[in-house]
C-alpha cells in the first residue's frame, strides 16, 4: 500500500484529462473532476466557470469520507460510490483508487445510470495512470531545491 | 498529503487547526480570511459546516494562495476541526492527507486539562490515519492570552511543547488577529521546507 499520491507530471495529467474528456462526451456530463481523498482537486474537464471547483472538491471529498466511515458502520467495507440526486443538478462520486476519486456534476435529468456506466471505465483508466506514475523513479524530474523558502519574506501578509 | 502537480507547477499543502472546544480554531481562519493581502483570485470563500448556534459541526474550510515562489504557485488549504469531544469520528475524517498541524491552545487555566485532552487525542487521531506527530511539522499557538485568567506562556509550554523536539509557539489574541498570521507563516515555512527537502535531489557517496 503507498501512502502518498505521486508528483504528477505533464503526462500524467494530459492522460487523465483525456480519460475525462472522453467521458463528458460519452455522457454530456457538465463537469467532472478528479479528487484526493484529502481534498485537493488534481484535474479537471467541463464547465468550470459555473462552479466553485476547489470547495466542491473539498466538500465532495467530506462526504465522501463520512460515507465510507458509515460503510464501515453497517460491516461494509465501503461504498464504492455516492450519488446526491438535486432537481437541476446531481453529483456521482465514484473511488478511483486507495488516494482519489471521480466527481461528476451533471444535469439531473440525464440518466444516472448511463453516469454510473461510464465512470467505472474512466475510473480504471485514470487509476491506471495513477498507478504509473507511482511506479516512476520518485526523484526524477522533481527538483526543487531551487524553491528556498529561507529567501523569501513572510508566505502570508496581513493587511494594513 | 501535499501534491505536486509539475503541469501546472502547483504545490498544494493541507493545513490542520486542532484543539479543544471553543479555543478559537475558526476565529483564526475567520481572521486570516478577512485580513489577508492577496491577489485577486487568489483567496477562496470559506465554507463553515457549522450547527444552528454557530458551533464547527463537520469542518471550516479556507483555500488560499501564497505568493509564487520561482514560478511554482503554493496553494494551502486551511481546515478546522469541531472541538467538541463527541465529534471525534469527524476530526479523524478531517486529518486525511493532512499535512501540518497547528494545535491551538485555550490559555485559561480552567482549560489546561481539555487542552491536554485534545492534545493527546490530536496525536492517537493521527495515528488512525497512519501519521505520526513526530513527522509531519505543527506548531503551537497559546490563544486567548488577553483575558484574566491566562496562564503563564512557560505552564503552557510546559504542558503542551516539553517534547524532546520543541516546536515554535505563539501567543495569539485570535479574536483581534494577534499571532494569527505569525501562526499561518511559521507552518507554511515549515510544511515548504520538508517538502522541499523531500524532492531535492539525494546525494549518495
Amino acid at each position: 500500500m503507498t501512502t502518498t499520491l505521486p508528483p504528477l507530471i505533464e503526462a500524467d495529467i494530459h492522460e487523465m484529462d483525456g480519460a475525462l474528456g472522453e467521458f463528458l462526451k460519452q455522457t454530456d456530463a457538465t463537469t467532472a473532476l478528479i479528487i484526493d481523498k484529502g481534498g485537493f482537486m488534481i484535474t479537471h474537464q467541463g464547465d468550470a466557470r459555473r462552479f466553485d471547483l476547489t470547495t466542491i472538491a473539498a466538500l465532495a471529498s467530506g462526504a465522501y469520507m463520512a460515507n465510507e466511515t458509515i460503510a464501515n458502520l453497517v460491516h461494509e467495507s465501503k461504498f464504492n460510490s455516492v450519488y446526491q440526486q438535486g432537481e437541476k443538478a446531481s453529483m456521482f462520486v465514484n473511488c478511483i483508487d486507495e488516494h482519489c476519486l471521480l466527481v461528476i456534476i451533471f444535469a439531473s435529468k440525464l440518466s444516472v445510470g448511463a453516469i454510473k456506466y461510464f465512470a467505472a471505465p474512466a475510473a480504471e483508466k485514470i487509476a491506471e495512470q495513477l498507478k504509473s506514475a507511482q511506479e516512476r523513479d520518485p526523484g526524477s524530474g522533481f527538483d526543487l531545491s531551487a524553491l528556498n523558502v529561507a529567501d523569501t519574506e513572510s508566505l502570508f501578509r496581513k493587511r494594513a | 498529503m501535499a501534491i505536486l502537480n509539475a503541469a501546472t507547477k502547483e504545490i498544494q499543502l493541507k493545513i490542520v487547526y486542532y484543539g479543544p472546544a471553543l479555543c478559537g480554531k475558526t476565529t483564526n481562519l475567520v481572521q486570516v480570511h478577512k485580513r489577508v493581502q492577496t491577489a485577486p483570485g487568489n483567496k477562496g470563500r470559506l465554507v463553515s459546516l457549522a450547527t444552528n448556534s454557530d458551533r464547527t459541526l463537520f469542518f471550516d474550510f479556507l483555500p488560499i494562495e501564497a505568493k509564487t515562489i520561482k514560478g511554482f504557485k503554493t496553494k494551502f488549504q486551511l481546515y478546522t476541526v469541531p472541538g467538541q469531544v463527541i465529534y471525534n469520528a469527524t476530526r479523524q475524517l478531517v486529518l486525511r492527507g493532512v499535512d501540518g498541524v497547528v494545535f491551538v491552545a485555550d490559555s485559561q487555566y480552567s482549560k489546561m486539562a481539555e487542552n491536554v485532552e485534545s492534545f493527546q487525542n490530536l496525536e492517537e487521531n493521527l495515528r488512525t490515519v497512519k501519521l505520526n506527530l513526530a513527522d509531519i511539522p505543527y506548531v503551537l499557538q497559546y490563544n486567548k492570552r488577553d483575558l484574566e485568567g491566562a496562564a503563564p506562556v512557560e505552564y503552557l509550554e510546559f504542558l503542551l511543547n516539553s517534547r524532546e523536539v520543541q516546536v515554535p509557539s505563539f501567543p495569539a489574541t485570535a479574536h483581534d488577529c494577534g499571532g494569527v498570521f505569525e501562526t499561518l507563516n511559521a507552518i507554511s515555512r515549515a510544511l515548504l521546507s520538508k517538502f522541499i527537502n523531500q524532492h531535492a535531489p539525494q546525494v549518495t557517496a
